[in-house]
């Protein structure tokens, strides 16, 4: 058989292939960038891009920006969870984006420390710009040395996630409240072949909900020490906690194999029905199909006795995306200014809410009508009990070993002592 | 053909073997045509509807259209310069025959020896130090660098099998060397061109963690590996969407191995022949 390729297709093709890529290449796009030092250019590196929630808002308004300022060139650059190191080797060589919309988490902890962005403290009343957001926001982005890191934009709710219909067909009439209730409600659930809760105990899912079920046994100051040292045999509420997720665990409160799953595998058991309650992310919760999200309602994890919280708990951060402004960014701050004070104008802050289901730390009167879910998290209020999102506590360099932790944690048999010690480990070379 | 029991063991195995790769090839084919729900709940039952919809949706959420022409050109022009640069060095280190080029040559294997991780920081350095970081242009010139140590070693061994007598017939009728690279070496060596072509392709489209410190997020300039990552997120990915992205990438893949597998597997019998 004749080859498919001889020398001179070969040659052909390939010259063919060159030209038609080299045309644009060359042309309109262009080899260099460079866009950093353009002055009418604004460079916004987001985490907001691809089939993240919120992310087809987030193009929308910033079309709205585009058609509102013809004069200026706005270029989007987009990472998942690689942002940290892009943007990082980005400002080593002083080519770095002018904002950068990202979460308060594990390297951007030392951003502003380490002069990577600016703080932004004074351009806060400079903007205008305290009135709109809420001051729970601006507590938590400020550092130990009064610095506000960035502009803080949506927030949180980390609510329980009940499917009623699911427990009610195994028997289960109430919401657990406590956790003997809790493990009541997880052993009719198995009777009927539903998993009770499901949780990814292989990535951060885990990680958050052992901290959460941890601090039933501590107050908000006690859970900050504890996050920051990873002192867990030293403090007396750490050990009670541990032993009382030990309990649940054993119970069989959590989906068989959690330690293997991960936040995939946690929300598409829940909405597919296989599994009765989950501890989610209110954007995870804006993904609940219809029919599952009609039956399913919100609230808190269920409190042991002796607990120091009055009501059961949840998590809340308002560290999910803010606007952090770089040093090239300062170089052109007015157009910085013009697009984050466009960002926080009320009807941008309403879209991001109605239309794509995410938590605001602006004030904002909308309401999620799209996603029921979304807006009953929002509007728990004093019903639930707050505790500690231990991301800004904990040293970035001990995040990913406590999310190996928590797998051990979440693998049957492992005793609470083990845990314990598998939880210091994280912090060891921190 | 007559079937041979003795052949019975091969025969089960070989199947076995392509199960084995079909299974996995099914199911990343049939996730893309799936949402979450059903890849999760029946990762193996075959989708319920063939429409392209997560296709789409790749597509226009992470770019890919741009993202396929920049690994396009950053690919084709690495490609290019890798040949331009891999072929008249295996010619000079084939037909040297002094220390020198014994030398050179074991230099260039040493180039095997250099790990990815390793030369990160003072690659990400020379780029800044050019004025070439976030540019193409750095990888068009960074990848054929990383890629000449293969490329050459696997050259010059097709080279060495050509007779001398070839080059000899070649310069008494008047050839000059680049006559003689161009007009015998070149062309008797396509089979290996096609190896060095296809394995460097490979390692160029794929390429992702010096495409994204380097090249970095600009869905203008940004490769194919780099955007499709985009479509992942931390709160939870739609794997239906990602599958489909993914196989969008490997199109050009495919075709490229349908064009040159015939002269790769040419060149590795030749080679057993030669032996």
């Amino acid at each position: 058989m004749r080859s498919m390729l001889n020398r001179r297709g070969f040659i052909s093709a390939g010259a063919a292939v060159a030209a038609g890529v080299a045309v644009p290449g060359l042309s309109g796009c262009g080899m260099l960038g460079g866009d950093e030092s353009d002055p009418d250019t604004l460079v916004v590196h987001s985490s907001l891009g691809g089939t993240a929630p919120g992310s087809a808002t987030f193009r929308a308004v910033l079309d709205m920006f585009r058609k509102e300022n013809p004069g200026l060139k706005v270029k989007t650059l987009i990472n998942g969870d690689e942002l940290g190191q892009v943007y990082e080797t980005s400002r080593l060589a002083h080519k770095e984006a002018d904002v950068v919309m990202v979460n308060l988490y594990d390297k951007t902890v030392s951003w502003t420390e380490l002069g990577a962005t600016v703080t932004v403290s004074g351009y806060l009343d400079d903007w205008d710009l305290r009135k709109r957001i809420l001051p729970a926001a601006l507590a938590e982005w400020t550092d130990e040395k009064g610095r506000l890191r960035a502009l803080p934009y949506i927030a949180s709710n980390w609510p329980v996630a009940f499917n009623r219909g699911l427990m009610r067909k195994a028997g289960v009439e109430d919401i657990p409240l406590t956790g003997d209730a809790l493990i009541a409600a997880a052993r009719k659930l198995r009777a009927k072949g539903t998993a009770p809760v499901t949780i990814g105990g292989n990535d951060w899912t885990g990680q958050k909900l052992l901290a959460q079920i941890i601090q039933s046994f501590l107050t908000a100051d006690q859970a900050k020490k504890l996050y920051a040292t990873g002192d867990f045999s030293g403090i007396k509420g750490a050990r009670e906690g541990i032993e009382y997720f030990v309990e649940l665990r054993d119970a069989g409160v959590f989906t068989d194999k959690a330690q293997g799953l991960t936040t995939d595998s946690m929300t598409t058991q829940f909405n597919t029905g296989a599994a009765a309650m989950q501890s989610a992310m209110s954007s995870a919760l804006a993904r609940v199909p219809d029919n599952v999200a009609s039956q399913t309602d919100v609230g808190g994890w269920p409190l042991p006795p002796g607990a120091v919280h009055d009501k059961p708990t949840i998590l809340r951060t308002f560290t999910v995306s803010g606007f952090w402004v770089s040093p090239n960014g300062t170089r052109k701050i007015e157009t910085v200014e013009k697009f984050v004070r466009f960002m926080y104008r009320p009807e941008v802050v309403s879209r991001f809410v109605s239309e794509g289901g995410r938590d605001m730390a602006v004030r904002t009167d909308t309401l999620s009508d799209t996603f029921p879910l979304v807006a009953k998290a929002q509007q728990l209020g004093s019903s639930v009990s707050q505790v500690v999102l231990p991301d800004l506590y904990v040293p970035p360099s001990a995040v990913q070993p406590m999310i190996q932790a928590t797998s051990t944690a979440f693998t049957p048999g492992v005793s609470s002592r083990r845990i314990l010690s598998a939880l210091q480990g994280a912090y060891r070379n921190a | 053909m007559k079937f041979r029991k003795s052949w019975l063991p091969a025969h089960i195995l070989v199947w076995a073997y392509a199960v084995l790769l079909a299974v996995p090839l099914y199911y990343f084919l049939a996730s893309a045509f799936k949402s979450n729900e059903a890849i999760f709940a029946h990762p193996l039952a075959p989708p319920t509807s063939f429409g392209f919809g997560n296709f789409r949706t790749a597509f226009e959420s992470a770019d890919l259209g741009m993202a396929i022409l920049n690994s396009g050109i950053v690919t084709v022009f690495s490609l290019a310069l890798t040949l331009g640069l891999a072929i008249p060095a295996a010619f000079a280190l084939a037909r040297a025959r002094g220390r020198a080029g014994a030398a050179i040559e074991r230099i260039f294997s040493l180039g095997f020896l250099i790990p990815t991780f390793a030369a990160l920081f003072p690659t990400f350095l020379l780029s800044a130090a050019t004025g070439l970081f976030h540019t193409r242009l750095f990888m068009v010139l960074f990848l054929p660098a990383t890629a000449m140590p293969l490329s050459v070693v696997i050259l010059i061994q097709f080279m060495r099998t050509i007779p001398p007598e070839m080059e000899e017939a070649a310069r008494i009728d008047g050839a000059s060397t680049f006559g003689v690279l161009r007009h015998i070496y070149t062309p008797m060596c396509m089979p290996g061109i096609a190896t060095v072509l296809l394995l460097n392709f490979l390692t160029f489209w794929n390429e992702y963690l010096y495409s994204l410190i380097i090249i970095g997020p600009d869905p203008d300039l940004r490769t194919i590996q780099v955007a499709l990552p985009t479509l992942k997120s931390q709160i939870g990915t739609d794997y239906g969407i990602l599958t489909a992205g993914t196989i969008l990438t490997l199109v050009p893949v495919w075709i490229m191995y349908t064009l040159l597998q015939k002269r790769m597997q040419q060149a590795l019998v030749s080679g057993a022949v030669k032996m």
